[in-house]
């Protein structure tokens, strides 16, 4: 079973070198005066970063970025605890329904559920179509699993009836052993999924191209703009995305590090 | 007495299961307006034409383009499926075999965070890296070897690489427990017995792997399949596939015909389900013959 360590090591190095030389590139081709003519970049420069920091157009879409991956992971934690807690505690058959929702998330394209969305509230007069509501809306669908995996394994490894039982016997109600007693003991399985849903709204595009387009640009939006005039500065918009999704994941892998767990891992949209 | 409250916590257990569902209305609340409604719509409307239910749509959905469109969304999942499935079985042998646990835990986590990237940031690193002027053009240019015009990053077979980036590492979270399940006693077993180590893998290694490497390759079929925003990035309108067809006639670039896109998107829902659908059966099959 074992691979030969010669064999192993080659594995391994071409591995790292696919993996790493991407994102290694973006981040030199962003520092580079020009890196298009020869084999190594004419020159360092910082100057392509500050032409992207000064616009208002990249703290505006920044900011729009950061909104909806926060209001997403918020809604979406708010949404899927007590639920999950529910489930666990009063209806174990229920979580099969879970599991058909998340399915159901990762099995529905992106640019199916925008069209679904569309079609449906282009219809009923709730004014949510072309808002940044329906954008929220849709990226809790796409992000569902990532909060509810977290969440329900972080419930199902800790002792809930025990200390539900004791919560309750010493008079808390439903609602108050929930955020008092229970919350804080699944907190890491919180914190996991809301970073992970948080990477993964910022980096969204297609939900955001179709629902909102111009209307209400994110950073992604504003990223591939830039690809198809300016190289150097969109390189550098790259490598803040890339820093981002870095940061939640090792922050992520860090949390379950402290908790003693093995990181759950859960397929994201591209 | 106790029979009495026996028999009183059971009601209330009875009672409170039927009503225990209330709980979860926000959730089915959610699930409804955003998930069930919206595409019990596109069905609706994908069947519905002026003459009553039809299947108009989907047969006007068969022209020249649109089988083209699922053919290479078809081709280019099922390689990069196929392709993520070997090389990242290898790599992830060649992880769990390692002697050093810094080197297992640093690749499992790189695997991690990689898998979630994707999209434009991914798509323009590729164009710099492998791109007409990209970095590894150039090294490979000066050594003598001229991938363009032969090779573009900004077509399918470049596309395909650029998913590679996203097949692997997920191909390697998913396998890795599988193949931690094979343990070192068979193998030794194997070969004391005097099989070589191809014979043991395909005796004894594949079959017991098998449902999980047919899994695996359902669920990247999937996840490649649904892809738009690195093939967007990439190739913009230049490469026709099924998620990209869908996009432009949601934003009208091509004539309005929106029930067109319905019956496109319901049969992309369709392939998905099956994918998803027989990763869960293969998987819950494997889960009963092991425990």
């Amino acid at each position: 079973m074992r691979l030969s360590p010669f064999f192993r090591r080659i594995v391994i190095i071409l591995f790292l070198a696919f993996m790493i030389i991407p994102v290694l590139a973006t981040l030199v081709f962003s520092v580079s005066i020009r890196w298009d003519r020869s084999i190594l970049p004419e020159g360092l420069t910082l100057e392509w970063w500050w032409k992207v920091i000064e616009r208002n157009a990249f703290r505006l879409t920044l900011k729009n970025s950061i909104v909806v991956s926060l209001a997403t992971a918020l809604c979406l934690s708010v949404l899927v605890t007590p639920s999950a807690y529910w489930a666990h505690t009063r209806l174990p058959r229920s979580k099969s329904i879970f599991e058909l929702i998340a399915a159901f998330s990762f099995g529905i394209p992106g640019v199916v559920l925008a069209l679904s969305l569309i079609r449906f509230y282009s219809n009923v007069p709730i004014p949510l179509i072309n808002t940044p509501n329906i954008l929220v809306a849709a990226c809790m669908v796409l992000c569902f699993p990532f909060m509810y995996r977290p969440v329900m394994n972080s419930l199902e490894s800790i002792n809930v009836r025990d200390l539900k039982e004791a919560a309750e016997s010493l008079g808390a109600g439903w609602w108050a052993t929930l955020v008092e007693i229970i919350l804080p003991n699944i907190m890491p399985g919180v914190l996991s999924g809301c970073l992970l849903v948080f990477s993964t709204v910022f980096a969204e595009f297609t939900l955001t191209n179709l629902l909102v387009g111009s209307r209400f640009k994110t950073f992604p939006l504003y990223l591939v703009e830039f690809t198809r005039f300016d190289g150097r500065q969109a390189s550098a918009l790259a490598v803040i995305s890339f820093v981002i999704a870095w940061v939640s994941s090792l922050l992520i892998i860090w949390i379950a590090g402290k908790s003693g767990k093995q990181v759950q891992s859960v397929v994201g949209g591209h | 007495m106790v029979r009495l409250q026996r028999s009183l916590i059971g009601k209330s257990k009875r009672y409170g299961s039927w009503l225990a569902w209330i709980g979860l209305l926000p959730l089915f609340l959610f699930a409804f307006s955003f998930q069930m409604i919206p595409i019990i719509t596109l069905l609706r409307s994908s069947l519905i034409t002026k003459q009553g239910i039809s299947f108009e749509y989907y047969q006007r959905a068969f022209s020249h383009v649109i089988i083209e469109s699922f053919i290479n969304s078809i081709k280019l999942s099922g390689i990069t499926a196929l392709l993520g499935v070997i090389l990242g079985s290898i790599v992830a042998l060649a992880i769990i075999s390692s002697p050093r646990k810094f080197i297992r835990d640093w690749l499992t986590a790189l695997s991690n965070v990689t898998t979630n990237f994707g999209g434009a940031p991914l798509a323009f690193a590729f164009i710099i890296t492998l791109g007409s002027t990209g970095v590894i053009t150039l090294i490979l240019k000066a050594v003598g070897v001229n991938l363009y015009p032969e090779f573009r990053i900004y077509s399918i077979s470049g596309l395909a690489i650029a998913y590679l980036y996203f097949q692997l590492p997920l191909m390697i979270l998913l396998i890795a427990p599988s193949l931690l399940g094979l343990k070192q006693e068979w193998w030794e077993a194997a070969i004391n017995l005097g099989a070589n180590s191809f014979q043991f893998w395909l005796h004894i290694g594949l079959p017991i792997l098998a449902p999980a490497l047919l899994g695996s390759f359902l669920l990247l079929f999937a996840n490649s399949f649904g892809a738009y925003a690195t093939a967007w990035t990439l190739t913009g309108p230049d490469v026709n596939l099924v998620t990209v067809q869908i996009a432009s006639l949601i934003r009208g670039e091509v004539q309005l015909e929106p029930e067109l896109a319905d019956a496109l998107a319901i049969i992309s829902l369709c392939i998905m389900s099956l994918c998803v659908g027989g990763y869960i059966w293969v998987s819950s099959k494997a889960r009963s013959r092991y425990t």
